[in-house]
């Protein structure tokens, strides 16, 4: 199974000499599994950089599948869906798996998106790939080879946000974003729900001494706690603050792998970056 | 009148080292005359903006927002503008009047729960919002604006902003005025050209007849120009004209600066350079043919 970043930052596109090298684009991670099965956990702008490398092979000539998990419908992990062309040629399938809310039903969201008041598309009606949309519940399924497993750990307002883990031939992959540990219980699914992980990819845009409204994340040293506690392989924090430069990523990952060192830890820490792939 | 460019791109923001020069945020122009600020659109670029208000901590108390309508590249930037949580700034937003959804409804419900998680009470500034129609003139401070409507599905508004010391016409989104009519309805292209009718067709010149009153004699024209004309000739429904297009009107309306605009997100920098050249050598002399790029000012030269 590999992974692969296709936006990594998080609320707004950051288009920014200092800051192309970890990346610029919203939210959207691509997993295959070895036998060519595609899943996409959540569709912010790094979407649209996917389809098109998608065009090239199966997708550009109709005959491509995929499968969606969506965290939650923040701007950040959804608006990248409609603009690539693969969305929009017949033949092609799309297989969408998210959280309803309380103001509707996963389907009645991404229809409101894309309805003519906010997109040319009008509506989900005229998105020209087959696209079927089931609301995500905590029993696994299986695509292929892969095994998904899906927990909704926490609500952010009226908005559930779901962590997914994908696993193939006993490895496996946790990826969890927009969650505060901030009620009991929380933090301690999270560990249990990423347990032995070989790869967590964990949103953690600010650190604890940031002072910054943050809707709704932990902090990066929450991430590390979490990895460490549940026993994982390698953390990749990834949803980067909009004003983060390469840079000062680079050096707040330093700090933190000296920190892991001095206290004998194994865990590999890193910051995702668009089109970085890693074998899980 | 000085103009700034923060957001040069259509449909969506994009990331990429090959676009860096133009720029990757979508649309968002700031004009100031005599001190006054009107921002045209709420793209990514508005984000930007914002931080550079804050950075330099002008003393701003009222701002006014133009918005060419509500399609996810023009709004994109709304939430993540700083003064929005602001209670000392007073903020109007102008928009096109529809009869489906207000102004405000839209806005706010781009931002609130299950798409984000903010509600009006959030936004300390003190905001109104003013429903517009094409054909209105009406004054902000030292400049005086009107509109008029742009070929584009579900409808767009055009800007005329004028000032003693410059004139600038914003139209973003516009297809041409010969094939497609746009409306509230979708267009589902079919190879020929929608306006067949005498009445259509009637409807599409005095579109074309209110866009060129609209930029006539402007110093800069900022116009669609997304596409090639091979793309044009594939995609005419989506509302969007051609470089040479965007050429033809700047040169019927005798502006003096064709500036290029909501560049399609996959132009790289390289491309654009050779578009404004062609363009440049077509054009009638006296134009001179520029593509939008961020941090792009333009004042007039005294």
């Amino acid at each position: 199974m590999k992974v692969r970043f296709w936006g990594v930052r998080g609320y707004v596109p950051t288009p920014n000499a200092a800051m192309l090298r970890y990346g610029g684009n919203t939210c959207c991670t691509a997993v295959t599994g070895a036998h060519g099965e595609l899943v996409v956990l959540d569709t912010g702008t790094g979407f649209c950089m996917l389809g098109d490398e998608l065009m090239q092979g199966e997708f550009g000539r109709g005959r491509g599948s995929l499968t969606l998990l969506i965290s939650h419908t923040y701007w950040d992990h959804i608006l990248g869906l409609p603009f690539p062309g693969v969305v929009h040629i017949p033949g092609n399938r799309l297989d969408i798996y998210g959280p309803d809310s309380t103001r509707g039903s996963l389907q009645m969201v991404y229809d409101g998106m894309l309805s003519p008041v906010y997109s040319p598309v009008y509506g989900l009606a005229h998105i020209g790939a087959t696209h079927r949309f089931t609301t995500i519940s905590t029993e696994p399924f299986t695509l292929g080879r892969l095994t998904v497993r899906a927990l909704p750990l926490s609500r952010h307002h009226n908005s559930p946000i779901w962590a997914y883990r994908v696993e193939e031939d006993g490895r496996a992959l946790v990826y969890i974003t927009d969650v505060r540990y901030n009620e009991a219980g929380i933090r301690d699914k999270a560990i249990a729900f990423s347990r032995h992980a070989n790869v967590l990819i964990h949103s953690a845009p600010y650190l604890r001494e940031e002072q910054v409204e943050d809707y709704g994340h932990s902090r990066i040293e929450d991430a590390i706690e979490v990895a460490l506690l549940a026993e994982v392989e390698r953390l990749l924090i990834f949803h980067h603050a909009p004003t983060r430069t390469d840079d000062e990523l680079d050096a707040i990952i330093a700090r933190f792998r000296a920190w892991l060192v001095a206290q004998g830890s194994s865990l590999q820490l890193l910051a995702a970056a668009e089109g970085v792939e890693l074998t899980v | 009148m000085r103009v700034r460019i923060w957001g040069t791109r259509g449909s969506y923001p994009v990331a990429h080292a090959n676009m860096l020069r133009y720029g990757g945020n979508t649309t968002c122009v700031e004009v100031e005359v005599e001190g006054h600020r009107i921002i045209l659109d709420a793209g990514t670029g508005l984000r930007l903006l914002g931080e550079a208000l804050q950075r330099n901590q002008e003393s701003f108390r009222h701002l006014d927002l133009l918005i060419t309508h509500t399609h996810w590249d023009h709004i994109m930037g709304f939430p993540f503008f700083a003064p929005l949580f602001d209670p000392e700034l007073r903020l109007d937003i102008y928009g096109l009047a529809r009869t489906q959804s207000s102004l405000r409804t839209t806005l706010v419900g781009a931002l609130s729960d299950p798409l984000l998680p903010l509600t009006m009470d959030d936004l300390r500034a003190q905001i109104s919002f003013f429903e517009i129609g094409a054909g209105h003139c009406f004054d902000l401070g030292p400049v005086r604006v009107r509109t008029a409507l742009a070929n584009h599905p579900y409808r767009a508004l055009a800007y005329r902003l004028e000032a003693q010391d410059g004139v600038l016409t914003f139209i973003p989104d516009t297809g041409p005025f010969h094939t497609v009519l746009f409306g509230d309805e979708r267009i589902e292209w079919t190879g020929q050209p929608t306006a067949r009718s005498q009445s259509d067709l009637r409807k599409l010149a005095l579109m074309k007849e209110a866009i060129l009153e609209l930029a006539h004699n402007s110093d800069w024209l900022i116009y669609d120009a997304q596409f090639t004309d091979a793309q044009y000739a594939r995609f005419p429904h989506w509302g969007h004209s051609s470089a040479s297009q965007a050429r033809e009107i700047a040169e019927e309306a005798q502006v003096r600066q064709l500036i290029l605009f909501h560049h399609d997100p996959h132009r790289t920098d390289d491309e654009l350079d050779q578009i404004v050249m062609e363009q440049q050598a077509l054009a009638r002399p006296g134009l001179l043919v520029t593509a939008a790029f961020e941090g792009m000012e333009l004042q007039r030269q005294p």
